[in-house]
């Protein structure tokens, strides 16, 4: 029995970390939301859009999804291998750089002292505490992983290892830069190379984070708390390995139409069409999974967060490819379409697998059940419906932006002019807020919920505690 | 102590369909791979001739 | 199923490396090492001092998260901003500010498109010019002062050439000052704003058309497009920015200001202390004889003297 003993703290308190990164990023995407209709509602310089925007996404993607990936990490590998973490002792201390890393990052931006590339602004004394604890997180991970007592690596396992070669290969090369003070560096890459560079990194730290990383999860959540096997082993071979060695041709999908060459352009977007293929892989695995035992969907609450997921992911790996063929990229490009479907991926998929996997572990780890399916049913209703607000009203937004950047006149002048194109978005964004709104209570719900479970579970203790300290 | 739950491999993965490919699947998985070998040769200015610039002075002309 | 890769993590992890790093070689390494990712037009200059400040403040305020710099190869496009980008634009740009998204128009064309001063009026507030726009206001810049010394850190670190004076001159500027120098440079080296000869006397003595409806209807598509965003809606002017053009006062004097006079005007612009009509003056106004035919300035100078009436 005292073979399974595992790090179960590590876990909870990156759960829990994250958990708080994320209200925080949440806010800050509700308060930039506001600023897009109401310029007024800025605190200059700190809570300026300009600097809010950035907290918004780098808290979100890091200290949250980031931050709840390594604590579910360790939580599988240990149990996919059969053995406690090989190394406890560094695992509690990726805990601890994890959040000085988040703290300072918040810092930092609120400040202005960014590298100004997307999803790489952290300057570079805080790239160099990543890159520390990203080797120590994978000497953790790898560690176990070679000790471990059963022969058989798992899927999820497969995802693991790719998520951290990849984000361990990308950070490093996009993160190359001069430093001229503690807080301020300049791109090693000049132009048209900084540019590759950076969406080689922005796309595939996607592919990585949110796709691969997610799908770790998703392939050992899914069949834990539903008791359903996946469907098929080989789909999920060949949908791994085209899905790794196709996401780095993809990057310059973002570049369409710029002065990058035409070829990067051309094999990008050829490439990203070709990702449908082991997207959809996983989500025919998934549903097939799914769809084995429909009752699932009455008798345990978690299948439709799973069954919703891949359905978000089916229509974001779709819409994704479409959106980089060159005549639906002249239209849609630099629109709000695409926050519309960045944020389908994350509020439709990402979020959703996350609290399931967080509502199973938490219980897990405190012997303990949900404290309420019902609160758990709503905020899966709200966050659905948030969701879709947000992302229905953006693309609506996007295709009108597009038109009217493009409409012409008879006379072959242009018909509008770009403040009209603000004008008439006002409406959409109001909506968008109403949508962020929305989502943001429902995972108040969400956390809510794993409060209050964990209160239910660590009351008796408490009690019994008590009562031993009387009678002494 | 810790009575911990004991993963089994085995029982994450169904028997009977483990080496099941979609058919439909497997047509796509082919097809784009195809198209994507056409979309490249068709938009590649060394192999086609096709350039971003003489599309946009293409569009000019209409 | 039992043995092979799935129970070899090692190998497992290399192989995943490997698969990973092609596309990664093909598409990102090899180019960095070809020509095409390194051409440099043959004007394109490294940036001063001032303008360098300038994009640091761009980058720290996160102006490319509304603002993208690139004009795409496509009609409406270029019709709408300028000139598409080239390659050779960006060879100092360390890093690129491409940017994502257009809440806020492209800039890859903005340099030189407006005068120093309608830049500090519009970053001061935007509203000013377009009631429904969202861009925050950024008057604190003025109250930033430049770091001079940090700015000589960067300059030397990306290698762009100095001189002492340069730096020197930093010294009481504003972040605001350098967000201005940074915008008026961006787009420069290709810019389609061809500086036309200056001319001496309009082409006809008197307007062609003046007091043609067609050619009003033609001078205030103009007029919208090209003078609006400094003289304001109906040529009423904006306060401390361009005077009135309604109001045939110019520079404090009434009348006088011949349709030639407006004609050569709109075509040269001006500069501070020049004479013309018996004014001096103050200057700041874009030259407008390249981007506008001949045609074209006298439907403007016909559309303003309708305002006139």
């Amino acid at each position: 029995m005292n073979d399974y003993q595992y790090d179960n703290q590590t876990v909870k308190l990156f759960i829990f970390s994250s958990i708080v990164w994320g209200v925080i990023g949440i806010l800050a995407g509700v308060w930039v939301s506001i600023q897009m209709w109401n310029p007024a509602f800025q605190i200059p310089p700190y809570f300026t859009f300009g600097r809010l925007r950035v907290v918004h996404t780098n808290i979100l993607a890091f200290g949250l999804v980031l931050g709840t990936l390594m604590g579910m990490f360790y939580y599988i590998v240990m149990r996919l291998c059969k053995i406690p973490l090989i190394f406890p002792k560094l695992a509690r201390l990726t805990l601890y750089l994890f959040n000085i890393g988040i703290f300072l990052g918040l810092v930092t931006l609120l400040s202005g002292k960014t590298q100004a590339l997307e999803y790489a602004e952290f300057e570079w004394p805080i790239d160099i505490a990543v890159v520390i604890l990203w080797v120590i997180f994978a000497t953790v991970i790898f560690g176990t992983i070679i000790k471990r007592k059963e022969q058989q690596m798992y899927i999820s396992l497969w995802f693991m290892i790719a998520t951290i070669i990849v984000i361990a290969v990308i950070y490093v090369v996009n993160n190359l830069s001069i430093p001229v003070g503690l807080l301020k560096s300049y791109h090693l890459f000049a132009g048209l190379n900084s540019a590759n560079v950076q969406w080689w990194y922005g796309h595939n730290a996607v592919g990585a984070e949110l796709t691969m990383a997610v799908l770790a999860l998703f392939y050992y959540f899914l069949p834990k708390s539903t008791g359903l096997p996946i469907y098929s082993h080989r789909l999920s071979i060949v949908a791994f390995w085209s899905l790794v060695f196709a996401y780095m041709w993809t990057g310059a999908h973002h570049l369409i139409y710029s002065p990058i060459p035409d070829w990067i352009q051309t094999t990008a977007i050829a490439f990203t069409l070709f990702l449908i293929a082991p997207s959809w892989g996983s989500v025919v695995n998934g549903y097939y999974t799914i769809s084995s035992d429909w009752s699932k969907m009455r008798t345990n609450y978690l299948t439709k967060f799973f069954l919703l997921a891949i359905v978000f992911y089916g229509l974001q790996t779709l819409q994704g490819p479409i959106q980089g063929l060159r005549t639906v990229n002249q239209l849609i490009k630099y629109t709000d379409w695409v926050p519309g479907h960045v944020h389908m991926g994350v509020m439709g998929w990402d979020a959703l697998v996350l609290v399931a996997a967080i509502y199973y572990v938490i219980p897990k780890l405190y012997r303990t059940e949900i404290y309420s399916i019902k609160i758990a049913n709503t905020h899966f209703w709200l966050v659905v419906i948030g969701q879709l607000i947000f992302s229905i009203t953006m693309w609506v937004a996007g295709i009108q932006q597009g038109v009217m950047w493009q409409a012409t006149s008879p006379d072959g002048s242009l018909m509008y002019t770009f403040s009209e194109s603000v004008s008439a978005s006002i409406p959409f964004w109001k909506m968008r807020t109403l949508g962020g709104i929305i989502f943001t209570v429902g995972m108040l719900f969400f956390i809510y919920n794993i409060y209050m479970t964990v209160r239910k579970a660590k009351k008796p203790a408490t009690v019994s505690l008590e009562i031993q300290e009387v009678k002494a | 102590m810790a009575n911990e739950e004991i993963d089994n491999i085995e029982k994450f993965e169904a028997k009977e369909t483990s080496k099941k490919l979609p058919r439909g699947w497997l047509i796509l998985f082919i097809g784009l791979i195809v198209w994507g070998v056409y979309y490249i040769a068709a938009y590649t200015p060394a192999i086609s001739g096709w350039s971003q610039e003489k599309a946009y002075e293409e569009s000019l002309k209409k | 199923m039992k043995r092979g890769i799935y129970s070899k993590p090692v190998l497992f992890a290399v192989v995943a490396a490997v698969v990973i790093l092609i596309g990664t070689i093909v598409v990102v390494f090899i180019p960095m090492l070809t020509p095409q990712m390194h051409v440099k037009l043959e004007n394109l200059k490294p940036y001063t001092a001032l303008q360098l400040a300038g994009r640091d403040v761009y980058m720290s305020e996160g102006c490319h998260y509304c603002h993208t710099q690139t004009v795409r190869p496509l009609k409406a496009e270029v019709m709408r901003y300028g000139e598409f980008s080239k390659a050779g634009e960006f060879a100092y740009d360390h890093p690129f500010l491409w940017g994502t998204k257009r809440t806020g128009p492209d800039l890859a064309r903005i340099g030189g498109k407006y005068p120093d001063a309608w830049h500090y009026a519009h970053l001061e507030n935007s509203r000013n010019f377009f009631p429904d726009s969202n861009m925050p206001s950024y008057a604190w810049l003025k109250n930033n002062r430049l770091n001079p010394a940090q700015i000589e850190r960067s300059m030397r670190a990306l290698g762009f050439p100095y001189t002492a004076e340069e730096i020197a001159a930093l010294d009481g500027k504003t972040q605001m000052d350098a967000l201005v120098a940074y915008l008026q440079v961006i787009g420069t080296a290709v810019t389609a704003r061809a500086i036309a000869p200056k001319i001496d006397v309009a082409p006809e003595d008197k307007n062609p058309f003046a007091g043609d409806p067609k050619f009003i209807a033609k001078g205030k598509t103009l007029y919208d497009v090209h003078c609006l965003m400094c003289h304001g809606v109906d040529g009423k002017g904006v306060a401390g920015l361009a005077p009135s053009v309604a109001d045939n006062i110019w520079l404090d004097k009434e009348g006088d200001v011949t349709d030639g006079v407006i004609y050569i005007i709109t075509a040269n612009g001006t500069t501070a202390g020049m004479e013309i009509a018996g004014r001096t003056a103050k200057g700041g106004m874009p030259p407008f004889g390249a981007a506008m035919s001949r045609q074209e300035i006298w439907a403007l100078v016909t559309y303003m003297r309708s305002l006139q009436k």
